[in-house]
């Protein structure tokens, strides 16, 4: 270990004493003050942190993300290059203790750097308020859409269960014979599947959509459920509103009867537009002990339509689950996740390769990391026809590309301030981890086999 | 590997090391089917023109490179394993080094590598840095040193383990006079204190001056092997040294030896350059001028140089002085000062500058021209290609 930490250490000296990472340290020093005294955003004082968070991180992780790239492509292949391995790896270091001292000098640098500029964004944000005038109705605004982390919950399907369902309906049909022999069974199934799930959310006049959830855990019950819905009208009415009646609580205790009631069931009259994502505010109290919540939503007769909440984005309960800070070292451990990969990207590649192409399959494999959705589904439609030779070659490659993009895009997060779940963290963490592993065994692989002195003669 | 201690410090089987190019073609035979015996505790030369081999032995003796064929033993086991490494001390060709990292930090680096304590580290590097005349450039950064400073500091890292075997790939290029002067002298007290040394050099002078034994190798052979004295004595001269003689005793002397039907040519040895140098170096360092290169320790005397070596290296190393073994090595240091005949610069300017020379008489019987020429072009081209042949002359007199 202490063979490791000299390497280590060696590098992280190196690295800081090298120019390059005073510069990428100046540019985001000056930077970042500057970002959060610029950053308008829409105008609201929600805004102006949004967009400062979301630019600020942004260019933290980018510029960090290049330096990485740069210190772990250079470090090893310049000491190769430059023939300091020689009076090295003729210690009594193994050669592997090498590669992870060096990949471990690199990760070192990252940590002291992210936590550093994490920490001057995070002061920034909390102190972004005070540089301009805020209103009460702002800071309020601030507080519960921004200073938190919210955690959202939407009605998850059952496929199983969904498809054991349409599997009944359909042998039904085809015993009464009420089917279109022309048909084929696929083309049936998916109508019969798309049906039941516009039947979940769907409900004629008088009618009710159901929402159930379980697990769930507000940080405290004297906050307040958000409920985020949006509904059309098969109809749509004249004033284009529609009325509704919500109920949210544990509506299971109501066949106890009402001496059985431990928590409040809230019954929210509304009026809303269609089509338009609307919010409304419930106590946190109405979530049974067991993490029981159930919202209803009631359909006046006197609307006289079909209500229809979009499957995508219809209806969301945001809940408080947790404090904005906690959000922000989640989001920042992700970030150090992906340096931590990056970094041992770098140090793999230079294991055999030098500095320039190196840096090239870094930053190729990074930027297709950013757009990896995209990348994806590209070669999942174009591997189709290979089959066996895709699964078993081009597939597992793909899977060691990082993916930084969609879900993974944790700023994303932060805006919306939306809970980044442990388990979420775990995952995110724990592939980037478990890729950055793989590849430092090839680098092992790689450096302790290969000659490294050059042939001279 | 090998548990019990071998006696040979480096050991090689049918070694050969094979280049190719990428597609494995136009294959170039670096070195073949090497059997190299270095025996522990004692300095050995492996000496040979440009591309010779010399270096890829070393660098398939550490493991930098992988043979094609055979294999090589170090301290009686394979040099990737960390328990060989750590006896042995690496001065690579040119010192390579973290141009970041200042000369206590290089040397605190290599200490860490080898696991020593802080204490020990501490200590050590204040010796070495003292030894190789840094102590007072401690903190500047390797990334200003002068290509010798470096190499100092190269040796001081390679000293750092207290290293049984030292393998010393051309230790003195890049160093001034003095320093090229305190290596030898370094190499001469490890001996002395049972280390074995491996010197890879095509440096004749400094390989002559501190070998045992030597192997010249050209195109990935040993061409020859043996000690010193085997190798270069001329069995067929002799060399007398005497004060200064008036013309008369030398007409004396002179028809003695014509008698005995033998040649006969008088000279006034010169200094060495070196030593010249060095008593220079001494004079000035003793008033005191400023300099902001190396500060070599300069002692009075050669035998104080000595002595003060002697002392840092009890700092270093854990083994004391071996006294039968010194009086070999000085008388091999003493000779090489009187040796003017033989030597290329002398052929070069027999034609030319008669200041050097003085032949005294009509014995001199030039050598057909063509033949004169013919041997100093020779002489011009071992000069170019490092003097491989030197063996060769030796042999045919």
């Amino acid at each position: 270990m202490g063979r490791i930490w000299a390497v280590a250490r060696n590098t992280f000296v190196s690295a800081v004493r090298m120019k390059t990472a005073i510069v990428f340290m100046a540019m985001l020093l000056i930077l970042l003050p500057i970002l959060s005294l610029t950053s308008t955003g829409d105008g609201t004082a929600i805004g102006r942190v949004q967009s400062f968070v979301s630019y600020g991180l942004g260019l933290v992780s980018f510029l960090l993300s290049m330096l990485t790239i740069v210190v772990a492509c250079y470090t090893l292949s310049s000491d190769v290059k430059h023939k300091r391995v020689y009076s090295v790896v003729t210690k009594p270091i193994r050669r592997f203790e090498f590669v992870i001292g060096k990949a471990l000098g690199v990760i070192l640098l990252d940590l002291l750097l992210l936590a550093v500029f994490s920490g001057v964004i995070y002061g920034l944000t909390i102190q972004m308020p005070r540089f301009a005038k805020t209103s009460d109705e702002e800071l309020v605004r601030l507080k519960n859409e921004f200073f938190t982390a919210r955690a959202s919950l939407k009605r998850t399907i059952d496929e199983q269960a969904l498809e054991k369902q349409t599997d009944d309906v359909y042998k039904e049909l085809v015993r009464t014979g009420q089917l279109d022999e022309s048909r084929s069974r696929e083309s049936v199934m998916a109508e019969l599947r798309n049906a039941a799930k516009y039947n979940m959310y769907a409900a004629g006049p008088g009618g009710t959509v159901l929402w159930e959830f379980k697990k769930v855990r507000p940080f405290d019950a004297n906050e307040s459920l958000f409920i985020r819905f949006k509904f059309n009208a098969a109809q749509t009415p004249a004033d284009k509103s529609l009325y509704g009646v919500w109920y949210v609580g544990d509506y299971r205790q109501i066949q106890g009867g009402p001496e059985t009631m431990k928590t409040p069931i809230y019954q929210i009259p509304r009026k809303d537009v269609v089509g338009t994502m609307r919010e409304f505010e419930v106590p946190a109290d109405a979530v049974a002990a067991d993490g029981y919540l159930a919202v209803g939503f009631y359909n006046e007769p006197m609307n006289g339509t079909t209500v229809i909440f979009p499957i995508e984005d219809g209806f969301e309960v945001l809940y408080k689950a947790g404090g904005f800070g906690g959000n922000f070292i989640s989001a920042v451990l992700i970030m150090f996740a992906r340096l931590v990969f990056l970094a041992c990207l770098g140090v793999s590649l230079s294991t055999w390769v030098g500095f320039p192409v190196a840096i090239l399959c870094s930053l190729t494999i990074f930027f297709t990391g950013v757009i990896n959705g995209f990348v994806v589904q590209s070669f999942d439609y174009l591997g189709q026809n290979l089959t066996i030779f895709y699964s078993v070659t081009i597939k597992p490659l793909i899977w060691l590309l990082p993916k930084f993009d969609q879900n993974y895009n944790v700023n994303k997060y932060l805006i919306d301030a939306r809970m980044i779940r442990f388990g979420f963290l775990m995952l995110a963490a724990g592939v980037l981890l478990l890729k950055s592993l793989i590849l430092l065994l090839i680098g092992f692989f790689i450096f302790a086999k290969r000659e490294l002195a050059k042939v001279v003669i | 590997m090998v548990s019990e201690k071998s006696q040979f410090a480096v050991e090689t089987f049918g070694l050969t090391k094979i280049f190719g190019d990428w597609w494995g073609r136009s294959r170039v035979v670096a070195v073949e089917d090497l059997n190299l015996k270095v025996n522990r505790n004692e300095v050995f030369g492996l000496l040979g023109p440009n591309g010779s081999g010399k270096t890829t032995v070393i660098k398939m003796l550490l493991g930098l490179l992988h043979p094609t064929k055979g294999r090589a033993l170090v301290l009686g086991g394979v040099s990737r394993d960390p328990k060989i490494t750590a006896k042995i001390g690496f001065l690579p060709e040119e010192s390579y080094l973290y141009p970041y990292l200042n000369a206590r930090e290089t040397l605190d680096f290599y200490g860490r590598l080898f696991g020593l304590n802080s204490k020990v580290r501490a200590s050590r590097i204040d010796a070495l840095l003292d030894m190789v005349g840094l102590a007072g450039m401690a903190s500047r950064p390797i990334g200003t040193f002068s290509k010798g400073m470096a190499r100092r500091i190269g040796l001081a890292q390679a000293l750092i383990n207290d290293p049984e075997l030292l393998i010393l790939d051309e230790p003195t290029s890049g160093l001034d006079p003095i320093g090229t002067k305190q290596i030898k002298d370094l190499i001469v007290e490890l001996a002395k204190r049972g280390k074995t040394v491996l010197l890879c050099s095509h440096l004749l002078a400094d390989a002559e001056e501190v070998c045992d034994r030597m192997a010249i190798m050209y195109g990935g052979h040993i061409q020859r092997l043996g000690s010193v004295d085997e190798l270069l004595k001329q069995t067929n001269k002799r060399q007398i040294t005497t004060g200064v003689l008036t013309e008369d005793t030398l007409q004396k002397i002179r028809s003695i030896v014509e008698k005995h039907g033998s040649e006969f040519e008088v000279s006034e040895p010169m200094q060495r350059l070196e030593s010249y140098f060095i008593e220079v170096v001494r004079q000035a360092h003793k008033e005191k001028r400023p300099t902001s290169g190396a500060v070599n320790r300069l002692e009075a005397t050669q035998a104080d140089a000595t002595a003060a070596v002697s002392d840092v290296l009890d700092r270093l190393v854990s083994a004391k002085v071996e006294t039968q073994k010194q009086t070999e090595i000085k008388k091999a240091v003493e000779t090489i000062a009187i040796e003017p005949d033989k030597s290329v610069l002398t052929k070069l300017t027999q034609s030319g500058d008669e200041n050097l020379t003085t032949p005294v008489s009509k014995i001199d019987k030039p050598v057909p021209d063509t033949q004169k020429s013919e041997n100093i072009k020779k002489n011009i081209l071992d000069e170019l290609v490092g003097r491989q042949g030197l063996a060769e002359d030796e042999k045919n007199g």
